[in-house]
């Protein structure tokens, strides 16, 4: 006799936690200085580079820029619009994001990131820590894939954001992307 | 006449060969030359205000016919969705109704309502203009707990503490008063979990508009397409009644969820008359969940007091109950009068009283689901029946038995308004005792044990009352509608049947009962007969199919047309035999002069009566009858489930071991159909106790919405059914029927979820019984 | 794009867009509407088929994967007057109610019973997994899985 076929996925009956909301921090290392990653994370052309299925970033004002990214969350693909405000600006060390994303029909996300830039030994140790709310086909179907999906596209823009120093000869030995 | 195929008969379904052959017609399975298709605009979030929609871009894409918003179409003139029933509170007002405007205008209150719908060339496109409509919204928070809406802000401006109504039935003055007297009291918080109703075909509509005639059509999965027309020309004022067809073709499962009108149908046949297309919109399953109404969901504290002898002497019951965002069609009565009246149970308790509040949350609406508010009942005075007999330290077998109705106290009346007409409930107490081999199960415990299970047993004895409804009864209590059913048969010239019912089938199998209760009573073949459903173009009225109603009011409908074709036949009769009226009989599909060998087929009538040249004066030419039916009570099919349980002790999984279902449904048309339903409605009773929940986030996002979250029971969660009768006819309906559609439902949850309590010894655990939380249970 | 599949024996050349999906060619482009869609996450079996002899959901291939295939639908297996015996035993007993999960359960089924012939009660259940009946309780399916077994 064959093999059967799998049991499908019955995690909802060991989920324990139900909730739309994202909870994450994570820490990269970029091998640029403080004031350089300060200036790429304000960049608009930096960050379209950066951010996968970016299709545009604009500056609005010296705080305020708007995306527009395709991103896929499990089964819900579409083409999101961000609205990114930055404040509690402290060049060049911190400052909160708060972003809205709409989705249309899949949805949509709002949260705020808090980024704290450090100093290391030729490199810049980069801190975040992420809360976010996600809604409509997000939460739906997506809510259980929200998280990875979350981990892997700033896993992404800090492989790529890194990359943007490469050459510059400023590489610190053993400072990479990482995150936990 | 063959009898083998009459009633009683376990005769195969005509229906089966269209579906097992793939030539079923389902509304998604049709199409219309010239046809676009529809998408809908949905909110993503709980509460907002809507203050701008932006479907510039949306419109310009090519393939893109229409974006139409709820603003166009209350400019149209559309009216708002209805509820249709009024229910009273206590103070005797009226329940507070929430303007429910098919598309949302100014706010949406759901995540998932529509508030536009898109019309395109294709799907692929309508779906893409919809991401092109950029919509902006003002988020307000959402009330989404039960418990704290009361307290929150209003979610509709005219609905004070969110609340629909506060309702009361029986007597609380002489519950409290038997309750303080009572020498024990049993109190017990229990939880309905919020369920969807997922028939697997999703919902689905097709609008046509024919400007010359103005004629309307819509084909929708419905399961009562008159009461569709009915609201959509009285209430909606979409088309008036003469022009407006609805077409309920093949529906694949409603459980409820289809007896309701709904915005997408509404919206699909308006903007099929705007755009002067055909246009047609299925519902995606991820639609499905967030759009159709959901079943259940109600919070409840119930005391029950008992006498020193263990004799019941009071019920108390306080329930809240989830409305959702707007009242739906029936949503209103599911709670109060479907709830409410069946508190006595089984049982002689003569002091019950019961109160709900109805409240409105910003998540979807709340309607009936297979066994509307009677499975809610049920568990109610189950869970608390069985608690007391553990409370009590008494078989819980026994504690049910010594309170029943007793099979000779019967019409009996209840203290929450019902008179039970008939019934012997010991009787399917003890058969499903013996099937279960009761005594014995402290031996299958053990063995349990020594395997590392935990083993338990639970019953349910549960009643209904369905077959709705006598109409005075229904419209003094708040009905919009009567609730009578319609049929006709129509004998053609050459003797072969078309009948006609009010009833829709979708899965319950009519063209097969509704057949042999004609065949049976006009003696002809059972292939001879063929039954017309789901169609206001060829059936004249009818109420539909919802609350185990089809064959006690659809079913004596036909009856009483057969009984006017054999009046009308012996007249025809007699007149050719040159005999007496009074010496015509009929039996066997033959008109006889008594004593006599002198007879005439129904067909030969028949024919009489459509070539009538010899042929009474007096009477008009034709063989077709029709009858409404209006029943003069509810029937009341009862019965005793008894489900078995063993509880991984490590994993907290629990494997439902067996379930018995005796019932008593009255004469019964066709078993195998009958244990078809009775199959269907335990696995979804049991997906209630222990795999299904819908449940919502604090902003109002619905976190079950798929099936890889919302967990349907499968193959492999269920053993083999065990399925059994007992009779007592309805004495008050030609078929002596009662109705079979909604009792696994009812009697399963509580079944499942007391046996579980007894695997673990605990006084209660909430459904779904999850390995999780049993897991939790069992480490104290 | 271009797809060549043979379908219930009949060869065609369809022109479909890339992200097209084999069940909507089959419904759509072929008027094969005895598949059915119960889910858009692939999980309720309703669209099942087979291709190339074995048990797909249809909702997950896409056209272009078909493209060459042998595809059978329920359309497919047998005719009102010589039905295939899987289909035989959902009728006789009463395997079906409103019919929707029906063709994609007797294609599943057909695929299991022939995969594994003397299958049993628990096997079917098993096997039956990937397909969801909210009618039926499963119970008749299963009979009537096991009956088939013996006539196929
Ligand atoms: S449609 Fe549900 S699995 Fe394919
Ligand atoms: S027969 Fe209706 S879903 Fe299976």
């Amino acid at each position: 006799m064959v093999a059967l076929p799998q049991k499908v996925n019955r995690a909802n009956l060991l989920r324990s936690r139900w909730g739309s909301e994202v909870e994450q921090t994570g820490e990269y290392s970029v091998a640029a200085d403080r004031s350089a990653v300060w200036t790429g994370l304000n960049d608009p052309e930096v960050l379209a580079r950066c951010i996968e299925g970016c299709q545009s970033v604009s500056k609005v004002s010296d705080d305020v820029f708007e995306a527009s990214v395709k991103a896929k969350v499990g089964p819900v693909r579409a083409t999101f619009s961000a609205a990114i405000a930055l404040t509690d600006i402290d060049p060049p060390s911190s400052y909160l994001i708060n972003v809205a994303v709409k989705g249309g029909p899949a949805g949509f996300a709002k949260g705020s990131a808090e980024v704290i830039l450090e100093e290391a030994d030729g490199y810049t140790v980069l801190r975040y820590r992420v809360a976010a709310n996600v809604g409509g086909k997000l939460a739906q179907i997506g809510s259980r894939l929200v998280d990875s999906a979350a981990r892997k596209m700033a896993d992404s823009f800090f492989a790529a954001f890194e990359r943007e120093f490469e050459g510059q000869d400023r590489r610190a030995d053993g400072a990479s992307g990482n995150s936990r | 006449m063959a009898k083998e195929q009459g009633i009683g008969a376990a005769v195969k379904r005509k229906e089966d060969l269209r579906f097992i052959t793939g030539s079923g017609r389902y509304t998604d399975d049709l199409n219309q030359p010239g046809q676009l298709y529809a998408a809908f605009l949905r909110s993503p979030y709980a509460r907002a205000d809507i203050l701008d929609i932006r479907s510039e871009e949306a419109e310009a894409l090519e393939g893109v016919v229409a974006v139409l918003t709820g603003v166009q179409m209350a400019e149209d003139g559309l009216g708002d969705l209805p509820c249709g029933w009024q229910v009273k509170q206590k103070d005797g007002s009226d329940m507070v109704s929430a303007p429910h405007p098919p598309l949302a205008v100014q706010a949406v209150n759901y995540v998932g309502e529509p508030y536009g719908i898109v019309v395109a060339d294709s799907i692929a496109t309508a779906l893409q203009a919809a991401e092109l409509v950029t919509t902006e919204f003002r988020e307000l928070d959402p009330i989404v707990d039960l418990v704290l809406a009361t307290d929150s802000e209003r979610i509709h401006a005219d609905v004070a503490r969110n609340l629909a109504y506060d309702w009361e039935l029986g007597d609380a003055e002489a519950t409290d008063a038997a309750m303080q007297r009572a020498a024990h009291v049993t109190r017990i918080e229990i939880t309905n979990n919020r369920l969807i109703p997922n028939a697997m075909e999703p919902r689905a509509a097709l609008g046509i508009y024919e400007a010359a005639t103005e004629e309307h059509t819509l084909y929708t999965t419905s399961q009562n397409p008159h009461l569709e027309r009915l609201v959509l020309s009285a209430f909606v004022q979409i088309a008036p009644e003469h022009k407006l067809r609805v077409i309920a073709p093949d529906v694949g499962g409603g459980f409820g969820s289809k007896i309701f009108i709904y915005a997408e149908e509404t919206a699909v046949l308006w903007a099929a008359r705007r755009v002067g297309r055909p246009v047609k919109w299925t519902a995606s399953r991820s639609e499905a969940f967030l759009a159709d109404a959901h079943g259940r969901d109600h919070l409840t504290t119930v005391e029950l007091g008992l006498d020193a002898q263990n004799n019941f002497v009071a019920l108390r019951v306080s329930t809240r109950a989830n409305l959702g965002a707007y009242l739906s069609t029936f949503g209103s009565s599911v709670p109060t009068y479907l709830y409410g009246t069946l508190m006595a149970g089984q049982y002689r308790t003569p002091n019950i009283h019961v109160e709900v509040s109805g409240v409105y949350t910003n998540t979807s609406p709340v309607d009936a689901y297979r066994g509307a508010g009677r499975p809610e009942a049920t568990y109610v005075v189950e869970r608390v029946v069985e608690t007391a007999a553990r409370e009590l330290g008494v078989d819980p077998a026994d504690l049910r038995r010594k309170n029943m109705i007793p099979p000779d106290a019967f019409p009996y009346e209840t203290p929450v308004a019902l008179v039970y007409d008939t019934g012997n409930y010991e009787a399917s107490l003890d058969k499903a005792l013996a099937l279960a081999d009761y005594v014995a199960i402290a031996e299958r415990k053990a063995e349990a044990a020594g395997r590392g299970k935990r083993r338990g047993i639970g019953l349910a004895c549960y009643i209904e009352a369905c077959g709705l409804a006598p109409s005075k009864l229904a419209i003094a209590l708040g009905a919009g509608v009567g609730l009578y059913e319609s049929g006709e048969i129509r004998v053609n010239p050459t003797g072969n049947v078309t009948v006609f019912t009010g009833s829709h089938s979708h899965g319950q199998g009519h063209e097969t009962t509704f057949a042999q209760v004609v065949a049976d009573r006009l003696g002809v073949e059972f292939d001879a007969v063929e039954v017309v459903h789901g169609d206001t173009g060829r059936v004249e009225f009818g109420l539909g199919t919802y609350g185990s109603r089809s064959i006690a009011v659809g079913g004596s409908a036909l009856c009483r047309a057969a009984d006017k074709i054999i009046a009308k036949g012996s007249r025809i009769a007699a007149h050719m035999l040159e005999a007496e009226l009074e010496d015509i009989d009929f039996a066997d599909g033959q008109f006889q002069v008594r004593d006599s060998n002198r007879s005439l087929s129904l067909g030969e009538v028949a024919f009489a009566s459509y070539v009538p040249a010899d042929y009474p004066e007096d009477l008009e030419p034709g063989l077709s009858e029709k009858a409404f039916y209006d029943p003069e009570n509810f029937t009341y099919p009862a019965g005793t489930h008894i489900a078995e349980v063993e509880v991984d002790v490590d994993t907290g999984v629990v494997e439902l071991v067996s379930f018995i279902a005796v019932d008593d449904f009255g004469h019964v048309i066709n078993p195998m159909i009958v244990e078809g339903q009775v199959h269907g409605g335990v696995v979804q009773g049991v997906g209630q106790a222990l795999l299904e929940h819908g449940i919502y986030d604090d902003q109002g996002q619905l976190q079950t919405g798929s099936y890889m979250d919302y967990c349907m029971p499968r193959a492999d969660d269920v053993p083999d059914l065990v399925v059994d009768a007992t009779v007592t006819p309805c004495p008050h309906n030609p078929l002596g029927v009662k109705g079979c559609g909604e009792a696994g439902a009812i009697g399963a949850p509580a079944a499942v979820i007391n046996a579980v309590v007894d695997a673990l010894g605990t006084n209660d655990i909430s459904m779904p019984a999850t390995p999780e939380k049993v897991w939790r249970a069992l480490q104290g | 794009m271009q797809v060549e599949v043979t379908v219930n024996g009949q060869a065609h050349v369809l022109e479909v867009a890339d992200n097209t999906l084999l069940v909507e060619l089959l419904r759509e482009n072929l008027g094969l509407t005895g598949t059915h869609v119960g889910c858009d996450t692939s999980q309720c079996g309703a669209c099942t088929v087979h291709m190339d002899g074995r048990s797909v959901k249809a909702c997950t291939v896409l056209a272009a994967q078909a493209q060459g295939a042998e595809v059978v639908t329920i359309e497919g297996i047998g005719s009102a007057d010589a039905l295939h015996p899987m289909q035989e035993a959902f009728r006789d007993c009463h395997a079906l109610q409103c019919g929707f999960c029906t063709p994609g359960m007797i294609m599943s089924a057909i695929d299991l019973v022939s995969r594994n012939p003397g299958i049993d009660n628990a096997g079917v259940r098993a096997g039956l997994e990937g397909n969801i009946c909210r009618c039926t309780g499963y119970h008749n399916i299963v009979r009537a899985v096991i009956q088939a077994a013996q006539n196929m």
